[in-house]
């Protein structure tokens, strides 16, 4: 999907090979050993976390021989196995919503001056200044009164469930989506757009040729750190999740923080290999188009 | 110009959003029943009204707290399918509660967290008539001044604090708090020793070590206890209640200000999750420890409250409430269970891991009241240095 | 039609569209996100219970502890110190990072991307976890000295091991925003300060870092915020031996007894007005510079 972007603004950067190989020699050498040592940083306790899935020590600390046995056990572990489901739809479902909010908003706070901007500024900054734990109380303070006065009105009793979990990890993934949005519009050159109204297309046209594949990479990079937090937030999951809908990261916390199993790391190799495969599918059926 | 296609991209969207908040609807059967109050049932002694049983029983538990093969038992002999959910601290629970509509029918606060429940109307009372096994519990750990009458709790399980050891480095054995907090002697494990993460607990054992209860507020003795404290903290690996019981049986650490159950579980390990450490011991210091209780309680409004009811009765039963103990490795206030626990586990017991008559008077339970608020402040200027 | 007829037909589309991309977002945010604010701003002017309870009585009292007391005061330096140290590592390790894959051929870029991003699919707890079994006192780099007749360290339960973890888990997000700042980023100009005789060097700090100046923001404020507010890393890295913000205020909430809503919400409202207003003063100035 980004590679589409990049052909579209491929023509400014015809001159960059010759750029390169003359910078082949040392600062992008210097710069791949930089970028080398990083990815292996990154990827250092990953290996372990997957190493230690196969291990058949009972702590999941050292290696002391190969077993599928964690896998076994994980499948056979129906509340882990629900709540990585219900994880994956949480993640998916607020991730599809923020980042449509999220570009939406970024296009009207760039491109637009209005009265009252300042203000809407300052309230997509609150949800990324916010303490989680914050967050989550006032969430859970809200849906109680939600609750009360939807009860009041129509008299139907609602609970907390996936739902509410939902709601609330759009509320802060929206502002990381405008944020990362934004900077894609700031450099952004509105000749471009000009242009294209000058030969005529319409407004929805200009935004679905012009606009929207020149600030993909934004729109991308602002729903992979939607998709992101999503996973990996516990605390908003936990006060706002309904009871037997648990959530990956609130089973994880609570693992953690008493004894974390192979099982666990079995699960999070298990994730890894299909976000691994999702990637190199979506690419390849690029390449082929 | 073709705004409109935009805005009713737009509009349709705010539809969907506002349609989505619209979800969430509670299931028919879980409609809340009648309110708070006792209901009393003329039921024979151990006769489960079948009809009255909901399908689904929410429990709201800490983790790891009950043996999984119980809830299976549980749904063969009943038809009813035990959900659990896991909170962390007692604060987490009550939050989740205090806000309504929790969908939880049966909870497991401590201590003061019933009289906290108590006070806020947030527990159902017990119809003792539906729960027989009571006769099971032992009466010294009945009546405890945070429910008098056990008027809305049934004891689930209770705990020491003491100090758990790896007798290869102490081979002496350890029989006073100063292992803990004489700078001399741990200067040579430093990075090796842990004190729990809690306000209450860990001020306690300085308390206790500086021969006061552990429910001392007089600011002078206050302190001596924080300089105590921070004289201590350059010697800890860290303040750790979470998951000492693992950190002991891989000698990550040497010695943990502990509770009862997870030195037994460094003992003995955990089914499925790790192995056991043949050389863990456990004292309650002759200054004197702590003691508490976990309690079964009914959520106020539950559904599910004559389902609880039942779900409690069958924990007490002796038979299951030993098998319940032997998996947590915490004391079970069941004495009828106490001989069906296994001849290890009664070792175990017999060994520190459970308090013994004499060691009984050396035990404390914390106070929790307007003027102990003041353990939150010592413990944020420890945590400060 | 008037011309002026005309303009003000094209400044109520204008006005529509804007309507249209606005309200969802907007809707949203006031709904979920400032409503549920008010209630903590409303929390932190009450007093609190014995119980843990809020009494509906009013107090300036929270906010006076707040900036009166040194315990909390010094929790709020310690957190702005680590979040600054946080951010600056994260911004020397991601800028190379972005530029580096910025630079790579267009198929290789998205590999490349989502090779950065990949780690942070797996639980955060769970790296963090397994940073843990590197670290520890019996753990693999431990274990490795030891093996090597080397002296064994304390890595873990230090400060040390709590700015690593932080890093690592901050990272992408500093990564991401540079990146799809130097995507925009057109290379030419570098070759053009070449031309005109500049360095290398001096052409980076002249024309590309300024350019890609935004990117660079929005990631340090991506990357401070969350530090600033944090609990976990602390707790499973750190030991849990000395509090910062995110511990305090997640203790105030949770952990103390009785537990402190009231005070909890003044210390994150105060926070969150502080660093709120240092972000938009950032982002007011770097945006004129942009302009």
């Amino acid at each position: 999907m980004i590679e589409a972007t990049s052909t579209a603004t491929q023509p400014r950067r015809a001159a960059r090979p010759a750029l390169e190989q003359g910078r082949l020699t040392w600062g992008g050498l210097v710069l791949m050993a930089c970028a080398v040592l990083i990815y292996l940083f990154l990827y250092l306790p990953i290996a372990i976390l997957v190493l230690f899935s196969f291990t058949r020590d009972q702590f999941g600390v050292r290696w002391t021989g190969f077993t599928l046995d964690w896998y076994t056990r994980l499948f056979a572990n129906e509340r882990l196995m629900g709540a990585t489901v219900n994880t994956l739809y949480v993640a998916l479902v607020s991730t599809i919503v923020a980042t449509v909010l999220g570009t939406l908003l970024a296009m009207a706070l760039e491109r637009y001056r209005f009265r009252g901007r300042n203000s809407v500024d300052t309230l997509i900054y609150l949800p990324i200044v916010i303490p989680e734990i914050v967050m989550a109380v006032a969430l859970l303070a809200f849906s109680a009164l939600a609750f009360d006065l939807i009860r009041l009105l129509t008299g139907e009793t609602l609970r907390r469930s996936l739902t509410t979990v939902i709601i609330g990890h759009i509320a802060f993934s929206v502002s990381f989506v405008v944020v990362v949005v934004r900077t894609s519009l700031k450099n952004f050159d509105r000749r471009l757009e000009e242009a294209a109204a000058d030969l005529g297309a319409n407004s929805w046209n200009i935004f679905w040729r012009v606009t929207f594949p020149l600030i993909l990479p934004g729109i991308i990079g602002g729903a992979l750190l939607a998709f992101t937090l999503s996973l990996d937030d516990f605390i908003i999951s936990l006060f706002l999740s309904g009871p037997g809908t648990s959530l990956l990261p609130v089973e994880v916390y609570n693992k953690v923080r008493r004894a974390v199993t192979p099982e666990i790391n079995a699960i999070s190799t298990l994730m890894l290999a299909l976000s691994i495969t999702l990637v190199v599918l979506s690419q390849s059926v690029q390449r082929r188009q | 110009m073709d705004n409109r296609s935009l805005i009713g991209l737009a509009l349709a969207l705010t539809l969907v959003l506002l349609a989505a908040c619209g979800g969430g609807t509670a299931s028919p059967g879980n409609e809340y029943g009648g309110g708070g109050a006792p209901q009393t049932t003329d039921m024979p002694a151990g006769g489960v009204d079948r009809n009255r049983l909901s399908r689904e029983l929410y429990f709201y538990n800490w983790s790891d707290y009950i043996n999984p093969e119980l809830l299976a038992q549980f749904e063969a002999e009943y038809g009813v399918r035990v959900i659990v959910d896991t909170y962390d601290s007692n604060e987490d629970m009550i939050a989740k509660l205090r806000a309504g509509n929790s969908g939880y029918d049966l909870v497991v606060p401590s201590d003061y967290a019933v009289t906290i429940m108590a006070a806020e109307k947030l527990a159902a009372s017990l119809d003792k008539n539906l729960l027989p096994n009571l006769v099971h519990l032992d009466p010294d750990l009945l009546n405890q001044p945070f429910d008098p009458d056990n008027a809305i709790s049934a004891p689930y399980f209770y705990g020491i604090t003491g100090i758990a050891y790896n007798v290869k480095s102490f081979p002496e054995g350890i029989d006073t708090w100063s292992a803990v907090f004489d700078t001399s002697a741990i200067a040579a494990y430093r990075g090796k020793l842990s004190m729990l993460d809690d306000e209450r607990e860990t001020p306690g054992a300085a308390l206790r070590y500086l021969g006061h209860s552990l429910n001392e507020t007089d600011p002078a003795i206050l302190r001596q206890v924080e300089e105590l404290l921070i004289a201590q903290k350059p010697y800890l690996a860290a303040y750790n209640s979470a998951d000492v019981n693992r950190k002991l049986a891989s000698e990550e650490y040497v010695i943990a200000h502990a509770w009862s159950g997870s030195a037994l579980q460094a003992r003995n390990g955990l089914e499925g999750e790790f192995a056991g450490n043949p050389d863990i011991r456990f004292v309650i210091p002759e200054e004197g420890g702590m003691i508490w209780m976990d309690n079964l309680v009914v959520v106020a409004n539950s559904p599910g409250s004559y389902t609880a009811h039942v779900f409690i009765n069958f924990l007490l039963d002796p038979e299951v409430a030993a098998r319940n103990a032997e998996w947590t490795g915490y004391l079970t206030p069941n004495q009828d269970a106490l001989p069906l626990l296994s001849e290890d586990l009664q070792a175990l017991y017999a060994e520190g891991f459970a308090p013994d008559d004499e060691v009984r008077q050396r035990l404390e339970w914390a106070v929790r009241n307007e003027q102990t608020a003041v353990f939150t402040d010592l413990w944020t200027v420890v945590k400060g240095r | 039609m008037t011309l002026n007829a005309l303009e003000r037909e094209r400044q109520r589309r204008e006005r529509r569209t804007l309507a249209a991309l606005l309200t969802p977002g907007l809707l949203w945010l006031i709904l979920f996100f400032a409503l549920p604010l008010v209630i903590i701003l409303v929390y932190s002017f009450m007093t609190n219970g014995p119980r843990g309870n809020i009494v509906w009585q009013f107090t300036l009292g929270n906010y006076v502890d707040l900036f009166t007391r040194s315990i909390y005061f010094n929790a709020y330096l310690r957190s702005i110190w680590i979040s600054v140290l946080t951010t600056v590592i994260c911004l020397v390790l991601g800028y190379p990072l972005a530029l580096f894959i910025v630079r790579q051929p267009p198929r290789w870029r998205t590999v490349l991307l989502f090779l950065v991003l990949i780690p942070f699919w797996t639980n955060f707890l769970v790296r963090i976890y397994a940073w843990q079994i590197i670290l520890a006192n019996n753990g693999l780099i431990n274990s490795a000295l030891r093996s090597l007749g080397l002296p064994p360290l304390t890595l873990l339960n230090t400060e040390g091991a709590t700015l690593l973890g932080l890093v690592y888990g901050e990272l992408p997000f500093m990564v991401l925003p540079i990146y799809a700042a130097l995507d925009r980023f057109d290379f030419t100009l570098m070759e053009a300060a070449a031309d005109l005789g500049a360095s290398k060097r001096r052409a980076f700090w002249r024309v590309m870092l300024p350019m890609t100046m935004p990117g660079v923001a929005a990631g340090s404020v991506l990357v401070f915020i969350p530090t600033i507010g944090q609990f976990v890393v602390s707790e499973l890295l750190g030991g849990a031996k000395v509090d910062y913000l995110g511990n305090l205020i997640q203790r105030l909430f949770l952990r103390s007894n009785p537990p402190n809503w009231p005070l909890g919400s003044a210390m994150a409202m105060a926070m969150m007005l502080v660093l709120l207003a240092l972000i938009l003063i950032y982002f007011r100035t770097t945006t004129e510079e942009d302009r």
